[in-house]
């Protein structure tokens, strides 16, 4: 199995953006807003670059996956650049090949899960299928999968066995990433992940993330488990996350709060501000 | 959010414009000895008690055992340690005002007994606490709040209790309680603190400047000679949180570039910020609570994270020296 992925350190997840020809990675989604985000991102670099798409299903005629998927890649269903096919009796060799054959710089292939059919992890028929997937981006280099895997059907082991058939597991992309802060969507609960630090230079786009974060959720969660530093400019504006909603009553949660929030909330007196709740770092 | 809540409703007890005085009392009792001081400050604290107030002593060991024993242990007396409460001058002015407005105004109205200490203090620190005392004056205005102050007469140096009668609008002695005649307007007294110009920086000074962008670079170098001065870990933080919030109003708001020196002298570290763009024109700047409309909420909080910062503003500018203790 390929283990050279680069990740984030502490995260065993990689942006699905890093991927790369040759990438076997799975998508262990919480809900249908990750499935959507990373894998939109994923079916658009492709069509980007002018990669072919290939999308496996099995537990529902491809026709209606295609349909489902019409409203948002409506022309590259239309004009062959997506192609949508049953698991069953598809050989994604040839189907690469001849992608390939037609003038794509690559390929990109992605999966649903469906334990009924193609078996639970730790069954033969899953891992026959992970390992076909596998020989099949592994050979030639000019092809990459993205196995879509819904996180509450699965129990420790499956996910164990899952993570053991896979390069790694992929994650939405970092909204914003300059070098010196980097913001991650979060979707269970709906938030954002901060990690470096939140000054003058970074805080228009911590602002323009928080406008992003789904308005109608009930409560937000921001991890700030990662966050080296941040100033009064940065701490306003979180405060301030509940105020970009219409929700009465939301909560932002604002989880691990790093050392030097908790002195400048402090300082400025602004340690008791309503509708914050503020989780100390474990 | 507006003045704290026991404003308004503090006025009317202790009598409204008509008095011809202020809710806030801010008296000093310039004591002769050691039994005159206890026979006023239990008579005062007392009085605090009969009148339904609540009633907060921050005094040092030796006098609070004394008023526990003559005030009586039913008493509900708040005792704070003058040592540990006044360790720097803008930190004790928050801690009074956030306790204040969170415990004790809620409650009704405030009888406070402060025993301020000057032993040890530096000429700077000196003219730092008295600051603090004319400030008083400004932050508890309009506030159900009486505040005296305890001066030993007989031991302090005469610039101290010369600064006692100027910053103190009533003066109690033996004699009963007087209007202080010599009694300063703040905003006068606040700005002879700030006559002086800023001694220069040394030449050994570590000198950088920065625009926008460039903060997390200039905090690399503040955390790095915070580091090789030995400024401890939490302390150090406190120190880059103030430095770059300063830096962040000069790019923001201020002038946009600015220069920074820093530097370690007498068991401090220093920081000078300069910001040639700008003039400061704001009545006591980060001396007045973020809640009040010409609060400015960034300079509070430097003035907290910080033993004392300085501020000088001028046609040239504006200049802010921020210090931390290193011990």
């Amino acid at each position: 199995m390929t283990t050279g992925q680069v990740r984030e350190s502490g995260d065993p997840s990689s942006a699905v953006g890093d991927m790369r020809f040759g990438d076997h990675l799975c998508l262990v989604y919480v809900n249908d807003a990750e499935r959507r985000a990373v894998l939109a991102a994923f079916l658009d670099a492709g069509l980007r670059t002018g990669d072919a798409l290939v999308y496996l299903v099995d537990d529902e005629p491809p026709e209606a996956a295609a349909e489902r998927l019409r409203d948002r890649f409506g022309a590259a269903l239309g004009d062959g650049r997506l192609i949508v096919a049953p698991t069953a009796g598809t050989d994604l060799g040839t189907v690469i090949e001849s992608a390939l054959a037609r003038g794509h710089p690559g390929v990109r292939v992605t999966a649903e899960a469906s334990p009924s059919l193609r078996g639970w992890p730790g069954t033969e028929r899953f891992t026959a299928f992970e390992d076909a997937v596998h020989r099949a981006v592994d050979s030639g280099g000019r092809a990459m999968a993205l196995c879509q895997y819904d996180r509450r059907w699965f129990v420790g082991d499956h996910l164990c066995e899952i993570d053991a058939r896979h390069g790694g597991r992929a994650r939405a992309d970092a909204v914003f990433d300059d070098g010196v802060l980097t913001i991650v969507p979060l979707f269970a609960p709906p938030g954002l992940r901060l990690s470096g630090a939140i000054d003058e230079s970074t805080l228009p786009a911590l602002v323009t993330a928080l406008r992003g974060v789904d308005p109608r959720a009930a409560h937000i969660c921001l991890d700030l488990s990662r966050l080296d530093f941040c100033d009064l400019g940065g701490l306003r504006a979180l405060i301030r996350a509940n105020e970009t909603s219409s929700v009465i009553g939301r909560q932002v949660i604002l989880r691990s709060i790093p050392g030097c929030m908790d002195m400048m909330m402090r300082a400025a007196g602004w340690d008791t501000v309503p509708g914050i709740v503020a989780e100390a770092a474990p | 959010m507006n003045a704290p809540q026991g404003g308004a409703g503090g006025s009317a007890l202790t009598g409204g414009p008509e008095t011809g005085r202020d809710a806030l009392v801010h008296r000093a009792l310039l004591y002769g000895s050691r039994w005159e001081l206890l026979l006023s400050a239990v008579a005062y604290l007392r009085a605090g008690r009969h009148a339904g107030e609540t009633v907060v002593a921050i005094v040092r060991p030796p006098l609070s055992v004394e008023l526990r024993e003559r005030c009586g242990p039913e008493t509900a007396i708040e005792f704070i340690d003058a040592a540990k409460w006044f360790g720097g001058p803008a930190r004790a002015l928050a801690a009074l005002h956030d306790r204040a407005r969170d415990d004790w105004w809620p409650k009704g109205s405030l009888r406070l007994l402060a025993e301020p200490v000057w032993d040890g203090r530096t000429p700077l620190e000196t003219r730092e606490w008295l600051r603090h005392e004319c400030l008083l004056n400004v932050v508890f205005a309009g506030t159900p709040t009486t505040i005296m102050c305890a001066y030993d007469a007989a031991a302090l140096p005469r610039h101290v209790l010369d600064g006692a009668a100027r910053t103190h609008p009533e003066l109690a002695g033996p004699d009963g309680t007087t209007a202080s005649e010599r009694f300063t307007d703040p905003a006068r007294f606040y700005a002879e603190c700030d006559a002086a110009p800023l001694p220069a920086p040394p030449e050994t000074a570590r000198r950088t400047v920065f625009a926008a962008g460039g903060l997390p670079s200039l905090r690399t170098v503040l955390t790095a000679e915070a580091t090789r001065h030995g400024l401890p870990g939490d302390r150090a933080l406190q120190f880059v949180l103030a430095v770059n919030e300063v830096a962040t109003g000069i790019v923001r708001d201020g002038g946009g570039r600015g220069a920074l020196r820093v530097w370690a002298a007498d068991g401090e570290l220093i920081c000078d910020v300069t910001d040639p763009g700008r003039v400061l024109t704001v009545r006591y700047p980060g001396h007045l609570p973020p809640e009040r409309q010409d609060g400015d909420v960034a300079l509070w909080a430097v003035r907290r994270l910080c033993h004392i910062v300085e501020i000088r503003s001028g046609a040239w500018g504006t200049q802010v020296r921020m210090r931390v203790k290193l011990g």
